[in-house]
């Protein structure tokens, strides 16, 4: 399964070229065509009080946009990446997973590309209602950020995010189509690191002949995802870890140093079930410094 | 229902006062047409500073009667017209209607209609949110859709709502102040002759364009979506706003007083009500169905920060005209006679200004005409059994008018706003009212002068 049709959502904000040139690795992997689409705020144009709309607004943001857009092409094209410009008026989730579906896209890039006050999330408002409702594979583009690690404040430009994904496992069904889609990225992915956690709950109370037979299972199965991504041609090795999986998650991404975390989408849209089920993939997106990659 | 106003404060104030009033309406009717993106950009601080200009003098000269004055006005008609708004705008937005509707005559006539007959329990924004994009959409292959536009704006936008509180905000208003949920059924035949006129008009227009544009049958790229409802459980929680509000008009259980004013204990929990189904029917229905009807917030901010500005300047005319003839604004109440004079005097201001404020000034005036000095729900009461046509005068004015231009009542700029965003070219202001209103309208409204105020 690769992807040839990318979503590439933007509001033309600093270093949204620049982590759009991070994927054109992805034309290794069959990557055909990109969408680049701007979707103009319906209140930036509509709903004037008492006035109506304002079309030359309109038309003005969309030559601007279609100006920028017509450059970046350019680029795609030089690449052999074919490019279509989309410009909507409306509420940008609506738009973008509108036009996600109705193209059939194969990922949507969505995420801030910059963020330098650490405070901040990495998950906006817009990135959260995305990857809460859209069961496409959604790419958390965070080309530049800063984080911090052990008190010291750091910053890092993830810039080839295809590189060298960690992808996260637990035998599920949905962990598996993450491999498959893995699998299908051959040619962009040089070395993929397959994690698995082995969390309290599993150790607790057993005894080490127990564990041990766990470990070694984990391990034969860690193998058997590696053996399948070998065989599309790109490296592979298996980790395991024990703890709690988030910190073992950002451990593991920086000890391998990752380019990107791979993992099945777990984001729960209302709050409420938010609340109730921890979602481990949200929970990544929202505290790893790495792109994450979801698949639903 | 809302306490009597005292009468004082407008025994003593001058004319200026009324200034600010008349700047903060004058900016709605010029800003958009002639610096529309400062207008989008900066309205909130328009209304601030009108707000500002007419609050700090009163307040620094007057003191507590003006604070108590400003309080009420924001306790006692601010508050719950922008809470029925919100929850009409609310529930109406979270029903979505689907299907492939073919605009014929015929088909587009028949929305129109339910549309009209819609507005006066869902509101005008309600109707209009909930069948614009629709209409729209049932019409995407029609060349010539500016005239449907405009007839839906005459007709769902404005007309239809003319016959509950619940329809057009200058009726709720009226509603506030004491008028009865049902009193403003007198107006049904004004409204049929009006509507019966128009549908009549659009039925013919719409099929000589449709003959000349030789539409076939099916258009080819048009996919078949089955019709339906979505969102549909709305209808209950829209009975639920319909019960509210009829319970805080036959129910008494009595007052209390926040921050000094004070307030019918039903009226509360009317407003309570509301906004319990408000929250319930955002809770219970999908994002997709709002996404699908286009549902934003923003028109609900604009008319919230537009309003306070509207009602806190409108204090000091409604107390002038509420004083008659012992206020400075005796001369229009000598002026404004007969019921016809209403009818015009009303409907042309509501057509220029908004006409939920214009309502509250004539109807004020009729009770400082009628009954100066009289306490509020006592003058209402009297006003109603023995100047009724007069009233009925300016409700029909406030709410026929408002349709004469874009500006004469909010969801006129909606659907507008809508309507152009999805490819239709609307007329400019004057190019609305030259071509479509005066033509249209003027004689309509003329007839409903002959046949029900001369």
């Amino acid at each position: 399964m690769s992807i040839e049709k990318i979503l590439f959502p933007t509001k033309f904000r600093e270093l949204a070229f620049d982590a759009l040139e991070t994927l054109f690795v992805l034309k290794e992997a069959g990557l055909r065509e990109v969408l680049l689409l701007h979707v103009i705020l319906r209140e930036d144009v509509g709903f004037v009080p008492f006035g109506g709309y304002l079309k030359e607004e309109e038309e003005r943001q969309r030559e601007e946009a279609r100006i920028r857009f017509e450059d970046w092409q350019k680029s795609l094209s030089e690449k052999g990446i074919n490019s279509r410009i989309i410009i909507r008026v409306g509420d940008p989730v609506h738009e973008i997973l509108t036009v996600a579906e109705k193209e059939q896209a194969g990922l949507i890039v969505v995420g801030r590309k910059k963020r330098i006050d650490v405070e901040d999330s990495f998950i906006g408002s817009y990135t959260h209602k995305i990857i809460t409702r859209t069961k496409i594979p959604t790419l958390v583009s965070k080309y530049m950020v800063q984080f911090q690690w052990d008190d010291a404040t750091l910053t890092k430009v993830n810039g080839n995010p295809f590189e060298a994904p960690l992808v996260v496992v637990d035998w599920t069904e949905l962990s598996g189509r993450v491999v498959e889609f893995l699998s299908g990225l051959c040619g962009a992915v040089r070395k993929a690191s397959v994690f698995y956690n082995l969390d309290a709950d599993t150790l607790r109370g057993r005894s080490e002949s127990e564990i041990s037979r766990i470990k070694e299972d984990s391990l034969r199965k860690l193998q058997s995802y590696c053996g399948k991504l070998e065989s599309c041609g790109m490296e592979a090795q298996p980790h395991l870890g024990a703890g709690d999986i988030l910190e073992e998650i950002l451990r593991v991404s920086r000890e391998r140093k990752s380019s990107m975390i791979m993992i099945g989408n777990t984001c729960e849209q209302h709050f409420l079930d938010r609340m109730l089920h921890r979602s481990i993939s949200y929970e990544v997106t929202r505290i790893s410094e790495l792109p994450v990659l979801l698949v639903g | 229902m809302v306490g009597p106003y005292s009468a004082d404060l407008g025994e003593i104030l001058s004319l200026w006062s009324t200034l600010p009033f008349i700047g903060m309406l004058l900016s709605i009717a010029l800003l958009p047409l002639f610096a529309p993106k400062f207008w989008h950009n900066h309205f909130g601080k328009v209304s601030v500073f009108w707000a500002l200009v007419v609050s700090i003098p009163l307040l620094s000269i007057y003191k507590g009667v003006a604070l108590h004055d400003f309080l009420e006005i924001i306790i006692a008609d601010y508050l719950p017209f922008i809470i029925i708004l919100v929850a009409l705008y609310t529930v109406s937005g979270n029903i979505l209607l689907r299907g492939t509707l073919l605009g014929t005559p015929g088909v587009n006539t028949c929305i129109l209609a339910i549309g009209t007959a819609l507005a006066s329990w869902m509101g005008t924004t309600g109707a209009s949110m909930l069948l614009i994009r629709p209409f729209l959409r049932a019409n995407s292959h029609r060349k010539n859709r500016t005239f449907m536009v405009v007839f839906f704006i005459f007709l769902v936008s404005n007309i239809g709502g003319s016959l509950t509180p619940l329809g057009d905000p200058p009726l709720f208003l009226g509603f506030l102040r004491g008028v009865p949920f049902f009193w403003t059924f007198k107006l049904l035949p004004h409204m049929m002759t009006a509507v019966v006129i128009l549908l009549t008009a659009y039925f013919l227009m719409d099929s000589y364009y449709y003959r000349k544009e030789k539409v076939k049958e099916m258009p080819v790229d048009k996919k078949k979506e089955p019709f339906g409802i979505e969102g549909i459980h709305n209808l209950f929680f829209l009975a639920g706003i319909i019960g509210a509000v009829l319970m805080s008009g036959m129910v008494k259980l009595g007052e209390v007083k926040i921050l000094g004013v004070e307030t019918a204990v039903q009226d509360l929990i009317r407003d309570v009500l509301l906004l319990v189904i408000a929250v319930l029917s955002m809770m219970t229905t999908r994002k997709e169905i709002r996404e699908g009807n286009g549902f934003t917030w923003f028109p609900m901010k604009e008319v919230a920060i537009l309003f306070i500005g509207i009602f806190l300047t409108m204090m000091p005319c409604l107390k002038i005209l509420q004083a008659g003839e012992k206020g400075e604004l005796a001369f229009v109440i000598r002026a404004v006679r007969e019921p016809y004079h209403y009818f015009w005097v009303t409907g042309i201001l509501s057509a220029f200004l908004d006409n939920a404020p214009t309502y509250l000034t004539f109807f004020t005036s009729l009770l400082g005409r009628f009954h100066p000095g009289v306490g509020g729900q006592e003058a209402i009461i009297r006003l109603m059994n023995e100047h009724a046509l007069f009233l009925e005068a300016v409700s029909a004015g406030a709410v026929f008018f408002g349709a004469n231009t874009y500006i004469g009542n909010a969801p006129n700029f909606m659907v507008r706003s809508i309507a152009e965003e999805t490819g239709t070219r609307m007329p400019s202001f004057f190019g609305y009212m030259l071509k479509y209103s005066i033509p249209l309208l003027i004689p309509v409204f003329v007839i409903i002068t002959l046949l029900f105020y001369s």
